[in-house]
This record gives C-alpha cells, structure tokens and sequence, in this order.
C-alpha cells in the first residue's frame, strides 16, 4: 500500500507540473496582455511607457526564463505578485477561498441528499412510471446550464413571491438567515445537476448490484427486501457512488464559476474569470494550479478510499 | 389686548405651518451621521491611482479621499467657471494676462496620516503628471500628461503658495484643475502606492478595500471643514452584472446610482418599482461617435466619410439604442448640458442632421458616383469594443450604412486591443465612445483632434484646424473664444474624422432619504460626499 | 466494453434446409429501436428537429435574426413576434433559430475533433503499448486533470473569439476522455486470438490497427459522441455566457442569456427563458439519444 501511495504521489507531481507548463504557456500565448490593459484604462498607447512596464514586470524576458523564475519563487514560498492589485497573489486569493468552499460543500450534500435516495428509489422500482419521472427528472437537470438554472431561480422568485434575493455577499457573522439563502440558493441551481449524476451512479450501481448472486441468495433466505437493500446491496454499491461524488466535487468548479457570477458571490471561481480577462498571471497560475491541486488530491484520495473499503483493491488487484 | 396678540401669534404660526410642508423646516437641516451603500460597476481598475487611469470607475470611488486645488460647486448641477469654488486653495488669481496661475492655499489641511499638507505637495503632484525634466518620481501610465503641456514652470515661494508659469496664456487650465481626474496627491509616498491604498486629504479615509466586492470609507475627524462630512461611513459595492444592480438599488441595498449608469428605460423600470426614487437628468459628456481612418482607403476620401455621417440617422439611434436618453450635439456638448456646444439650430447645417431620408439620399448618391450601391456595396471592417453599449450601437450603424451601399461587417475587439488597434491605426472605421474629463474645448480639441495626439484615433492632422485649436485656447474673451469654438466643432463635423452621433445623458438615481448627493452634467467631476447626508 | 462482434467465427452454413433469416432492413432496426428505448427515440427526435432548425434556419424565420428594430424593443411573445424581441427589437425566434445552427456547428464540431483526435491517440496508444503508452496517457492526465470549463476558458482566451477557435478550445479539453474510452477497448481487443493471429501471420501493425481493431471500437465510439455532444453544448454555452465564446453577430444561446437577459430580466422574463429552454431541450435530446444507443451498443448495461 505504500508504495502504491509513493507511485500515486509521484506521478501526481509529475501531472502537475506538466500542468504548470500547459497553463504558463497557454496564458502567454493569449493575445494581449496585463500592459494592454492597464493602457486601455488610460485610453491611450505608447511604445517606451509599455516597455517600461513589461520590463518592470518581468515580461520582457523568454518564456522558459519566466517559467524557471516562477518555479524557483514558488520553491520559497512566494506565489507571485497580482499584476492588476500589485499585492501579493496569495494574500488577495486567501480571503476568496471560504465562499467557494462553502459553496461548494453545500452543492455537495444538495447533491448527495438529492441525488442518492432517488437512485435506491429509482432502482428498487425499476421500470415503473415512478422510475421513469425521477429518470426524465435527473436528465433534465443534467441538460439545464447551471448558470440558467439559477436566473430562473432569481426570476421565480421574484415573479412568485416579489423578493429579491441578497446580491451581495452577507457575511454569516452580520445576518445569520440572509447568508443562509444567498448560498442555498445557488447550492440548489449546482447541486441539482450533480445530483443528477449521482442518481444515474447509485441507480445503474444498484442495478448491477442486485442481479449478483448472492442478493438472490438472501433473498431465497427468505431475508426482508429492505434488509436484503440495505444490508447486501448498498453497501456494495457504495463504492462507484464515492467514486462518483469524488469526482463530482472537482468537476463542481465549472457549476461554480457561472453560479458564482450569476448570484455575485465573492469566491475564487468568479475570481479566476475576472483574472483571466485582466491577463493577470500570477492570480490565474495560482489559481488554476490551486483547482488542479485540488482535483489530483481529491481524485487520489478516493482512490485510497476506494483501496480501504474494497478491499479486493487493497492488495494489487485493481 | 393681549388676547390679540396671541390670537395673531397663534393664527400666523399655524399659516406657517400650513405653508411649509410639516416638518421639512426640519428635514433641510443636515443630519449627522448614518451609512451610505454607492454602486460601482467594476472593481477600480487600478486602485486609486487617479492619474494612472482615464475611466470613471476610478476617479469617483476616489472621490472621497482626495481634495483638488479648485473644484466644481458640489450643490450645484452645471460645471463651469460660474460654479468653481476652492478646495485647498483658498483664493485664486491669474496674472500676467492669464499667463501666471497663482494658488493661494489654506493652512489647515492634513494628509490622513496626520501630516501637513503644503506647496510642496501641489508643485510635487504636477511635475509628476506633466514629466517635468526634474520630476521627482514618474508615473506608469499617464494618459493626461497633455492637459500641462503648456505649463513651464511651477513655483513654491512660500508653503502656502503656488504659482503655475505658463507658456502661453491659456484660460481652460483653472478648469482642468477642477477635475475628478486631478486629485492632489502627497509628496510624501510613492505614486505606485496609490494602487493599493489612498493618502489624500478628502472628508473619508479609506478604510478597506476588499477586491472585487467593496471600498469602505470612514468620516475623516480631522477635515479641514468642520462640521464636515455628514456621514459616518460610506460604503462602494461591486457588482458586475447589471441587472443584480439594478435589483439592489430597486431594493434599497444600494441607495445611489453610478455615473453613468442609468439609462431611460431602466430608470423608468425603477421609477415603476419605486415611485418614490429620485431621478436627476444630467448630461454625461460621454458622446457616442464614429471614427474613421483618414489615413487609409476608403475613409481617406473625404466624399466617403461623409456619405457615412449623411447615412447614419443620429434621432433614429437616439431612439433605437437609448430609448431617448441621448441628445444630438457635436464636439462639444449642447446646452443645457453643456456650455460650448452647437444648439440644434446650428446643427441642422451640418451633414447627417436633416431629413433621414434626404440625408440618406445624399449619402447614396456619392456613393454611386464612386461606383457603389446597396446591391453592389463598398465592403469594409467596422470595429468596436467587446461591450454591449458599443456593441449595440455599432449594430444600429451597421444597418445605416447598409442601407447606403457601405456593407460594414462588425468585428468584435477585446477591450485590451482596443486602444492599440485605434492607435496604431490598424482598422478602417470603429463605432467608439469618448468621455471627456472636462466640458472644455482645450480637454478635447487637443486630445481627440490635434496631430499627433495619441488619442487621435483619426490620425487626423489639419493645419488649419490645429491652428483653430490653438487660437481658441489662448483666447481670453469668453465670447469670442465661444465663437471660435463654434467655428471649429462646424469645421470639424464638416471634414468627418470623428462624427458624433449623439451625447448620452444620466437618468442619475437616488433614494429619496439621500440628500445633497447631486450629479453634474459630466459623470467625472462630481462625488466628493463631503455635504451629502440622509435622514433615514 | 465493446461490442465483439469481429470474433464470431464463421460457420460453413449445413445444406439448403436451413433458411438463413434475411438481414433486417435499416427501416426494421430503426423500429426495434424506438420500441425498445421510447426515451431514446424522444432524444433522437428532438435531435433531428434541431438539425433541421438549423438547416433550414434561413426558411423558418420570420425576421432577420441580425436586424435591429428600435420601435419594438422588449415586445411580448405576440404574432408578429413569436417568441418577443430583445433589448434592440430583434427577433428572438429567428435568434434562436440560428443560434441552434452555432450550437450544433460547435458542438459537432468540437465533439467530432475531440473524438478523432482522441480516438486516434488512444488508438494508436492502446495498440503501441509500453513507454509511448505511459506517456501519452500522463499527457491525457494533465489534460483532463483541469476542470473542463476552466481549460476551455483558458483555452477561448488564449485563441481569441471566433468559431474555429471556439471548437479547439472545447475539444482539447474533452479529447482525453475520447482516448481513454478508445484506448481502453484497444487493449482488451488487442489480446484477442485473431489479432494475435494476424500478428503471426505477418499483418503489419498500422493494418491491424485500422483494420482490426478500429471497427469495434465505433461502439463505443458511438456512445462517447453522443455523451460528448450534450457536454460540449453545454460548455459552448457557459462560454458565450461569460462573453468568451462564440463573437457577434452569430446569434449564439449562450450569449442571448448574458447580457440583455439579466439586464432586462424583469421586465421581460421571455429573454431569459427561451434561450435556456433551447439549450436544454439539445442537450436533454442528445443525451436522451446517446444513453439509448449505449444501451442497445454495450450489451453488458443492458437493462440498466
């Protein structure tokens, strides 16, 4: 086991900075840059001034000469000044990561909760018209845009109820209530579409699950159905299901970006759109190495959590 | 006897009372204290780095931290030299034929980190922003580096003095200094630091600035006006998406508009929702204009830039692309919006303000005389920036021109290669908005239109109109400077470099329980938030 | 995974008794099909209206989708305009129309380019085994390690707006999944006795690999366009919506959600509704039809 952990972290290393080098890359490639639009907010161009700035900046070097000093300063800890705040990265970024955590951890048990009851139900009443309205349903929420989902949240409620939902962020501390629905809100519009994946995981799990041979053993032992559910079936079709919500949580940054916008909450996802217009590298890098980070880690965490509760995988297997 | 009289005190209170609404008396005093929420559309570009910028979004967040030497009347609607009154200048007089600026400034003004302020800090501030030879720090970017181009030397006899050595006479430069984007800065700390935080002088400290979400001010104790200001706190909040705005000002989360933002069909949308809110028409001094590369084909031909100014129906992209909430004008803004611009009158003279149809067929018929028609059109590139306000208009004039036998297809620049593209020249005709600084014929004339101008997007250069420009900005008598300035917006509609199609206006939005918080007629000049105050 | 169609061994037919049953016609398979998965033959329906919508975009309008119309701006759904106009008096209807032809060109496309190009990685991976292998498929990690909308937003930004752009921005980030999915069915078939057998019989390795090895693997291939086209849509529209994707004045589902939706949302709710209802209705189609083909495709869900 330890040394598939060793192996896993090595090669998690190694696909991270071959990320590093896609991102660095791709952000350079990008046409205009952080001087560009510091002169378009002057309204004006001119050619000295701009040298000036990229040399300043550091942009006037090659490519693979900033790439080696961005390495070197990460190794010391320093993530980069904000070309457009002219503050260090990571101070302007740390305060931004516990809305989007937040909101993300909320989409995720509006997921859960949604999405796997409805699966066993789905699953247990396979074929009837039950199933299908909970199949039409989570199909449905897997074709809705989030970011539609949640102005049609906004527009309901205003045409329904005549309130307008708090659009700007209410910290917990300040109204308890108001920063309550500011975030259940768009925890519904990203949580329904994972639900939905959840629910196609655990039904098509469940499924599986229930024509093996030893639920039809329990079954002959004359075992009650929500025993032989319970007991046999989930907990062996748990497994796909964690996968899944694992793989959800990382996948949740995209819901995110666009719910962030539409419900103007100040997180890390709208962030990173702001910065990407802006051409501000430092904040993009961070993040999106952030966010890569997160989606190497998580996606080998399940697997450790697979090789726990499997424990055919434990020992070589998978 | 005495029974009368107070019969008579009685009765003559009570018509008092009956006259004045009850209790307004009271609601005139200014009441100390309270909170405001302000809307910003945009996180500030570069923080309060003023003279770093060009865009609204940064000067009135700003606002309230600063001072100028001289500003415009904040009580007061229309912006001109009537209405100048002094901020940290105390007294004002030109000399020498309006040749030498002499500031006489107060005594008692402190830099929020208790420090005094002084000449220094004014001659300090403006070597900066012209690049004088021995400036004693230099500015990343600086887009007004013009507006003193004709200043020679500054002097500090005395630290309550300052004198402004000019070239030559020119009368504008007073009015320059009255700009939201002519804040004083402190001589004291680096002007890079104004990206991050703000040492000024004004009625609000900042107190946090939380990126991308909001700005938070505190009342400064020790304002040099005493009693001033009224509010404790203001707050800005950001919020990019304009309908999530407009929401928080119909539900009172924000209780004044930005400049700027307004639009007839939206303030009438919350007028509807909100009876009660207060709109103010004001002028913008943001027109809304065509440019057009006169250095390359088809728009150096002068025919052809006209037959583009007779094709585009300026009332029908009024009414099309505002609603109603724009006027027609030339160069400069018409009144009342504005002090020099050409009345409606004049403006039926010019091309592309008659009859559509006839100024239509007078643009059709140069064309053809080139050799173009609506069914074998003159194909070109209209470009503009990436945003829906320019979006929208370039679509009306796309249509226009089709409709003359130019078949214009709409390229769509990033706002980053905007400014390039337009500099270098690197495009045939672009639907642009400009904003200027100031209502004065020397903040534009020289900036839009004089050669070499970076901001001359045209590449326009006239001889004789660089002579007009010069001749009106030395003119010391206000009426024959008017004439002049009238004279040269004709020239200049005539010859088509930029054509404007319209001024836009405010339709500038406050709760009713804000008072004093009056916008102006230019969306830059205003904000300071030292008399506002509410009552709720 | 795949359908192992390639290893049934053929059987010298005994003597004329036995009647061969005839090949069922295209028609019959078609009508198995809509019978057997009613949710599939729903997706593929509405599929095809779309397709068609945005064929014949330029028929069934009723406005030019481009034409400005100050008089008429922010109009109820009425017969002269069926589903409303917008901010700027355009149309929505026609709007819409073409906005199915933007979607459809870039999902199709993007999908088709990530599918062959990931196809053709995994493939070639799949069979080249060893090093090569390794390294191709960490590349695939890194790819796919990247949240999708964020790479794609990287990627629109880093190639400028236009349609060709938009595509290779989506399809770079959904062609990893093409080539796991192709590479691996490549290495279960690969160890099939008759391409061992035509290893040893001296068959060159490109031929095996087109020859032998690709035509089972369009099963599987099927399914993942169909799964993709509904994602790539979806990402085509979040781009337009966040002002990355799809430039004017290509009237684009996305973009008519950005901005005239949410500013004028309240007073005409029909701007934000219908646009949204026709990206769902695509992807709730396309996925409806490519769950169904995966169905009949793969037989070891089937019942699922």
């Amino acid at each position: 086991m330890k040394t598939y952990l060793a192996q896993r972290l090595g090669i998690a290393a190694l696909t991270l900075f071959g990320m590093s080098v896609v991102i660095f890359v791709l952000l350079r490639i990008a046409p205009g840059d952080i001087v560009d639009i510091l002169f378009s907010t002057g309204g004006y161009v001119n050619p000295s001034e701009r040298a000036a700035i990229e040399k300043e900046l550091g942009l006037d070097k090659p490519i693979w000469l900033q790439y080696v000093d961005w390495l070197r300063n990460i190794a010391t800890g320093d993530l980069g000044k904000s070309y457009r705040y002219d503050l260090p990265a990571w101070e302007i970024i740390k305060p931004l990561f516990p809305v989007t955590l937040e909101l993300a951890i909320l989409s995720m048990i509006v997921a859960v909760v949604l999405g796997v009851p409805t699966g066993v139900i789905s699953a247990v009443r396979q074929d009837t018209t039950l199933d299908y309205i909970l199949r039409v349903l989570s199909l449905a929420g897997l074709a809705m845009p989030s970011f539609w989902l949640g102005m049609v949240i906004i527009l309901a409620l205003v045409a329904w109820i005549g309130w307008i939902p708090p659009m700007t962020y209410v910290p917990a501390r300040e109204n308890f209530k108001l920063h309550f629905i500011q975030f259940a809100l768009p925890a519904l519009a990203v949580g329904y579409r994972s639900s939905a994946l959840i629910m196609r995981i655990t039904r098509s799990a469940l499924l599986e699950v229930m024509r093996e041979d030893y639920i039809r053993t329990a079954r002959a032992k004359g075992q009650g159905e929500r025993t032989v559910i319970w007991r046999h079936a989930l907990k062996n079709a748990i497994l796909p299901v964690v996968t899944v919500i694992g793989i959800e949580f990382a996948f949740l940054i995209g819901g995110l970006i666009v719910t962030e916008t539409v419900f103007n909450l100040p997180g890390v996802a709208r962030f990173l759109v702001q910065a990407i217009a802006w051409r501000d590298y430092p904040i993009v890098q961070t993040l999106v190495m952030f966010t890569a980070a997160i989606v190497i880690f998580s996606n080998l965490a399940v697997d450790m959590l697979y090789g726990v509760l499997d424990p055919r995988v434990r020992y070589g297997g998978g | 006897m005495a029974s009368w009289h107070f019969a008579v005190a009685v009765w003559t209170a009570l018509a008092v009372l009956a006259l004045y609404p009850a209790g307004s008396a009271l609601a005139q005093t200014p009441k100390p204290g309270g909170h405001l929420n302000v809307m910003l559309r945009e996180d500030l570009p570069q923080g309060f780095a003023v003279h770093e910028t060009a865009t609204v979004s940064s000067s009135f967040p700003s606002m309230p931290c600063f001072n100028n030497l001289v500003i415009f009347d904040q009580l007061k609607r229309q912006e001109s030299l009537d209405t100048l009154v002094g901020e940290l200048a105390e007294k004002w007089s030109w000399q020498d034929n309006y040749r030498n600026l002499v500031f006489f400034l107060r005594k008692d003004v402190k830099w929020h980190d208790g420090k005094p302020f002084t000449s220094k800090d004014v001659k300090y501030t403006f070597d900066v922003v012209r690049e004088a030879p021995d400036a004693p720090a230099k500015l990343r970017i600086n887009p007004r580096k013009d507006w003193y181009a004709n200043v020679e030397a500054i002097e500090t006899p005395d630290a309550s003095t300052v004198v402004f050595h000019l070239k030559r006479p020119q009368p504008s430069l007073l009015l320059m200094f009255a700009s939201g984007y002519t804040p004083i800065y402190a001589a004291h700390v680096p002007p890079a630091s104004y990206r991050t935080a703000c040492m000024g002088t004004g009625p609000f400290k900042l107190k946090e600035w939380r990126k991308g979400e909001y700005v938070d001010y505190v009342k400064n104790p020790d304002y040099f006006i005493k009693g001033r200001p009224y509010l404790d706190t203001i707050r800005y909040l950001v919020i990019e998406n304009r309908g999530t705005r407009m929401s928080a000002l119909q539900s009172g989360k924000l209780d004044v508009s930005f400049p700027g933002e307004m639009t007839k069909t939206i303030s009438e949308q919350i007028k509807k929702a909100v009876p009660q809110m207060v709109v103010t028409t004001v002028g913008q001094t943001v027109s809304d204009n065509i440019i057009m590369n006169v250095k390359k084909p088809p728009f150096d031909n002068l025919k052809v830039r006209l037959a583009v100014s007779y094709a585009i129906d300026r009332r029908g992209l009024i009414q099309a692309v505002h609603q109603g909430g724009a006027v027609l004008g030339a160069a400069l803004p018409p009144k009342p919006w504005g002090i020099w611009g050409i009345g409606e009158q004049g403006l039926l003279a010019l091309p592309g303000y008659g009859k559509p149809a006839d100024e239509k067929a007078k643009a059709k018929k140069i064309m053809s005389e080139l050799g173009y028609s609506p069914e074998k059109p003159l194909k070109v590139e209209i470009g503009t920036r990436a945003i829906a306000i320019y979006v929208d208009m370039a679509s009306f004039v796309i249509n226009e021109l089709k409709q003359v036998g130019i078949e214009a297809t709409l390229k769509q620049v990033e706002s980053a290669q905007w400014h390039p593209m337009a500099t270098r020249g690197d495009y045939q005709i672009g639907a642009n908005l400009t904003g200027l600084g100031l209502d004065d014929p020397d903040a534009n004339f020289f900036e839009n239109y004089a050669c070499g101008s970076p901001r001359n997007y045209s590449q326009y250069c006239n001889e004789q109109v660089m002579k007009m420009i010069e001749a009106q900005s030395q003119e010391v008598n206000n009426q024959k400077r008017l004439e002049l300035v009238l004279a040269l917006q004709k020239k200049l509609e005539e010859d088509a470099p930029r054509p404007i199609l319209d001024w836009r206006l405010d339709y500038f939005s406050n709760w009713p329980y804000v008072h004093n918080m009056i916008p102006q007629n230019n969306i830059y000049n205003f904000g300071r938030m030292q008399d506002v105050w509410r009552d709720k | 995974m795949a359908a192992v169609s390639g290893a049934r061994t053929a059987t010298p037919a005994p003597a004329a008794a036995v009647r061969r049953p005839a090949r069922p016609s295209a028609a019959a398979v078609l009508l198995r099909f809509c019978r057997r998965k009613p949710l599939g033959a729903v997706g593929g329906f509405i599929m095809l209206v779309i397709v068609f919508t945005a064929i014949f975009a330029n028929v069934l309008q009723t406005q030019d989708p481009i034409a400005t119309n100050a008089a008429d701006t922010l109009a109820r759904p009425s017969a002269a305009h069926w589903l409303g106009t917008d901010h700027l008096g355009r149309d929505i209807y026609s709007r819409i129309l073409h906005g199915a032809r933007v979607s459809l060109l870039v999902g199709l496309g993007s999908t088709a380019v990530a599918s062959l190009l990931g196809g053709v990685i995994g493939l070639l991976s799949g069979y080249v085994g060893g090093k090569t292998d390794l390294v191709v498929q960490r590349i695939m990690d890194i790819l796919q390690g990247l949240p999708l909308l964020v790479l794609a937003l990287v990627m629109s930004a880093a190639l400028g707006p236009s349609i060709p752009n938009v595509i290779l921005a989506i399809s770079i980030p959904i062609m990893p999944r093409a080539a796991r999915v192709i590479r691996a069915s490549v290495l279960s078939i690969r160890e099939f006795q008759y391409v061992e057998a035509a290893r040893a019989l001296g068959v060159r390795h490109l031929r095996i690999a087109f020859r032998h090895i690709l035509p089972n693997t369009i099963g599987p291939f099927i399914v993942l366009a169909t799964a993709q086209l509904g994602s790539a849509i979806l990402v085509e529209a979040t781009l337009s919506f966040l002002g990355l994707g799809v430039p004017e004045p290509y009237p684009s589902w996305g973009r008519m959600l950005s901005v005239s939706a949410a500013e004028y949302a309240q007073k005409a709710p029909w701007l934000v509704l219908f646009p949204g209802i026709a990206i769902s209705l695509a992807v709730f189609g396309s996925n409806l039809l490519g769950d169904a083909l995966r169905d009949t495709l793969d037989p070891r869900l089937r019942g699922a």
